[in-house]
């Protein structure tokens, strides 16, 4: 570029950047650090910043300067003249001569033009992170080299190729829908299998583009063709909420596309794939279950097979509960399909039953599977079904201490409505109970008494016999006596069980041998079973004011002396 | 053995009253744990665990009351029930949770005003009893318990609405629940569990039929809950869990017969099992907290009469003063 002078010579309009930026007017941009060799650029943003330095000279001086001010006076015309150019670019040239007269014009291109400012300027600065973003990691993309940035570049070419095909797509299935005719042969428009496996393709691709690229997270749900037409129905929390809690972002989709179906009340196969999904992250949301079971009532599937699937559930989650009242309301809605067929029904309640021997010896106290059972016994009407008391029985021998299995026993055996009136109380004496049962199950308790002389199941369970029999406890005074030596003696005494000495002291008092029975009690409350103490001396209290037949005083604390 | 002697205990085994206040507050800022989502079911049923828990421990303040009472309400559908949390379908364990802790923070004016009313809330808790049985169900689709039985007349007898639902109906069926060895079930049949006998002879004293109950049967089927370690279990031959020190001990106050027990040794088991840094208590020494064994362990540490905790009513598992105020008794 010539030196500058206000002689009248036709200033050229250069086409070509000056090749040697030491070439320029000012001698001060000579002098500024962007007139220094220019080094290769490594990153995308070093590039832009030199072309920056190089197309906008004086702005790119200014800043660096701090401000036009610090400018020599050649620079500030020459900063005035490239702001003018920008300023006025986009006018219409009518305008722009208005506002420049042709001398200023002049002027300003003398000054500028080597830049190439108007052609290849940027209008702005480049700055880190804001100018190109940041990737995924949270790295600015301006950081990137050239060539991993053209490499992104192409990523994002694709991803907009691919949603653009995608849309094209959409749009053909809301056509579909509508009925739509094809403008060229004049047919109407129908989705081909092979266009929706094109799509799901591409959905999976564009889900891995923008992970790639910006770390987006696409709901596999959101992304799925089969759920195109639902629109997802998000969380409302209310703002602040106290105990406000941030979901994982599978199951937070997956309950929103929950809400909205339940919402139109669909029940279809979709649905039940939904809530297999919801069941998989969180077995214990009640409402999903409920749900589920709508859809097999609806759908009118087979309920065995949702029993075998509900078999896999519960063995994978023992301690959930909405599984078994699932697995109720599926039998409650089965039953009358089999109630009029008996072979059937045997057949049923022996693959119940099969379930619940496997799952019990995973679990072999769980209290929702044996309330599920004995009500199981109760509806199908297995009272007399020798293959559940042997299935008890098997349990007992494996563990004598399951109460559980106890307690069912005592359940299957006196709620037979065989021998059993309605309506009795628990710990009533039942006159319909026949005497070869309470033998037998008196029996049954001894014999398990043996195996662990202090747990406590076949004791309270032999008592409650007795008492729905009628009989007297004095009637196994015998048996009792085997678990305790030399009651009160210094240095021989034995106590194999304090249950024992407990039944003892009540056949004593019920044979009227109070100071018998006080020794139990005392022996208990000194000795066998300190802990209960309370309990013990409040029996001896009993006793005393039985022995006086003076009323009870319950509640009262006794102190021992 | 009628005296107890707590300053005689070492300085761990004292109740850390700070710690738990702590650590309830801190409740419900854990959002990001992943418990914590997969318990979403019962956050309404925590709300209450916690605020009992500080109202026990004398810092009913310690959670906001504005707050609490609109996250309460925000969890009230149209016909009257409440849900675990908002958004969630209305529940009869939700629904008590709510109207207790209306109760406590004495808001029944708000549900009055902001929420569907108590009359609303009756008539929902009162649509989920099977006129047939008697028995109660947990929401629309049937799952019935006797814990819905005694939620129910919990709830309803803090209104004022016992009326709405057939009590006697209700009665036989805790009295078919009843078991051989004095205890009761869930339902007719199953196993006694202390749980279920909580809510049972709980039930049974809201309705005035405490006369159905063999107390001496069942006072010695919960005495036998203590176990050699001083905790209580649930059932025969199972583990010692603090949250019994509640179903039972509780059953027990109910029936006179607290004595029965070593008052001693369950409290040392119950101070053993708290965390005296972080705050909470756990199921056993050892395991990690939560808040409805802290509920559960303080309640049970008020009922044996522990220095600087609020009475507790044995039928509400609520501060007696909410229950005097309320109820006028």
């Amino acid at each position: 570029m010539p030196p500058k002078s206000k002689a009248a010579t036709k200033p050229s309009k250069s086409l070509f950047p000056p090749t040697n930026p030491t070439t320029t007017t000012t001698t001060s941009i000579q002098t500024t650090s962007s007139s220094e060799p220019s080094t290769e650029p490594t990153t995308v943003l070093e590039r832009s910043q030199q072309r920056y330095e190089k197309t906008r000279p004086f702005e790119a001086a200014r800043q660096k300067q701090g401000g036009s001010s610090k400018l020599s006076k050649e620079d500030q015309k020459g900063w005035i003249c490239d702001q003018l150019l920008h300023l006025t670019n986009r006018l219409p040239q009518a305008s722009r001569s208005r506002l420049l007269g042709p001398k200023a014009s002049k002027e300003i291109w003398w000054t500028i033009n080597g830049t190439n400012s108007i052609d290849r300027g940027l209008t702005k600065k480049p700055k880190p992170h804001s100018t190109w973003g940041t990737d995924r990691n949270g790295h600015d993309v301006g950081s990137y080299t050239i060539e991993r940035f053209d490499e992104r570049i192409k990523k994002r070419t694709a991803l907009t190729a691919l949603l653009v095909s995608s849309r094209v797509f959409r749009e053909n299935v809301e056509r579909e829908k509508r009925g739509d005719l094809d403008a060229r042969s004049g047919c109407p428009v129908i989705v081909t299998e092979r266009e929706i496996d094109d799509e799901r393709v591409r959905r999976s691709k564009m889900a891995a583009l923008k992970k790639e690229l910006y770390g987006e997270i696409t709901g596999k749900l959101a992304g799925s063709v089969e759920w195109e037409d639902v629109v997802p129905i998000p969380h409302e929390e209310p703002e602040g909420a106290l105990a406000a809690i941030a979901y994982p972002a599978d199951y937070a989709e997956a309950m929103s596309y929950l809400r909205a179906v339940m919402a139109t009340k669909e029940y279809s196969h979709r649905c039940l794939r939904l809530t297999q999904h919801i069941i998989a992250m969180n077995p214990a949301h009640y409402t999903v279950w409920l749900y589920r079971a709508a859809c097999i009532f609806a759908l009118k599937l087979s309920i065995p097979d949702e029993i075998e699937w509900l078999n896999e559930v519960a063995l994978a989650n023992l301690k959930n509960y909405q599984i078994w009242h699932h697995r109720h309301l599926l039998v409650e809605h089965y039953y009358p399909t089999i109630a009029s067929d008996p072979e059937a029904l045997a057949q049923f309640a022996k693959q119940e039953r099969d379930f619940l021997i496997a799952i019990l010896s995973e679990d072999t106290k769980n209290y929702h599977v044996w309330s599920y059972r004995s009500w199981l016994v109760g509806k199908l009407g297995m009272w007399e079904d020798q293959e559940e008391l042997k299935s008890i029985e098997a349990l007992i021998d494996e563990d004598v201490r399951n109460n559980s299995a106890w307690s069912h026993r005592f359940f299957l055996v006196f709620s037979n409505p065989e021998y059993s009136t309605p309506g009795k109380g628990a710990t009533e004496a039942d006159p319909k109970c026949p005497q070869h049962i309470v033998d037998r199950e008196v029996q049954y308790a001894q014999q398990k008494t043996y195996l662990a002389p202090q747990n406590q199941s076949p004791w309270n369970y032999m008592r409650g016999v007795l008492v729905k029999g009628g009989q007297k406890l004095a009637s196994v005074h015998a048996f009792v006596e085997e678990f305790v030596v030399k009651l009160g003696d210094e240095t021989g005494e034995e106590i194999r069980s304090t249950h024992a000495l407990d039944l003892l002291a009540e056949i004593y008092a019920e044979k009227g041998e109070t100071e018998k029975a006080d020794l139990c009690l005392r022996r208990l409350a000194d000795k066998w079973d300190k802990i209960r103490a309370g309990y013990w001396n409040w029996r001896r209290q009993c006793l005393q004011s039985e022995k006086k037949a003076g009323p009870e005083q319950p509640g009262e604390e006794v102190t021992v002396a | 053995m009628t005296t107890q002697n707590f300053t005689s205990l070492p300085q761990e085994l004292q109740l850390a009253t700070s710690a738990h206040v702590k650590y309830i507050q801190s409740l419900d800022s854990r959002k990001d744990e992943y418990d914590y989502w997969l318990t979403e079911h019962l956050r309404l049923n925590g709300l209450y665990w916690g605020l009992t828990a500080l109202h026990l421990l004398g810092h009913p303040e310690a959670l906001p009351r504005a707050e609490t009472i609109d996250f309460v309400l925000s969890c009230q559908h149209e016909n009257g029930g409440f849900g675990a949390a908002p958004g969630h379908d209305a529940h009869m364990l939700s629904t008590v949770s709510a109207v207790q802790i209306l109760a406590m923070v004495d808001a029944f004016d708000d549900l009055e005003t902001r929420g569907r009313g108590k009359a609303q809330v009756g008539k929902y808790i009162a649509s989920l009893q099977n006129r047939q049985t008697g028995t109660f169900a947990g929401d629309e689709w049937g799952e019935e318990d006797t814990r819905f039985l005694y939620g129910a007349f919990n709830a309803l007898s803090l209104l004022g609405l016992l009326h709405l639902v057939d009590v006697d109906k209700a009665v036989d069926h805790i009295a078919a629940c009843a078991n051989f060895d004095g205890g009761y079930g869930v339902s007719p049949g199953a196993e006694s569990h202390s749980g279920q006998i909580f809510t049972c002879v709980a039930a049974l004293t809201i309705a005035g039929r405490k006369e159905l109950i063999d107390v001496d049967r069942l006072g010695r089927w919960l005495s036998e809950r203590q176990i050699a370690g001083g905790g209580l279990n649930g059932r025969p031959e199972k583990k010692e869990d603090v949250c019994y020190s509640w179903w039972v001990l509780s059953s027990l106050e109910m029936i006179g017969k607290t004595h029965w027990i070593d008052k001693e040794k369950l409290t040392n088991f119950i101070l053993s099992s708290q965390d005296t840094d972080k705050g909470g208590i756990s199921d056993r020494p050892g395991d990690m907290v939560d808040v409805w064994h802290t509920c559960f362990g303080i309640a049970g540490l008020s009922l044996l009469e522990y220095p600087g905790l609020e009475p507790v009513d044995e039928v509400y598992c609520m501060p007696k003063s909410t229950i005097k105020r309320v109820l006028g008794r």
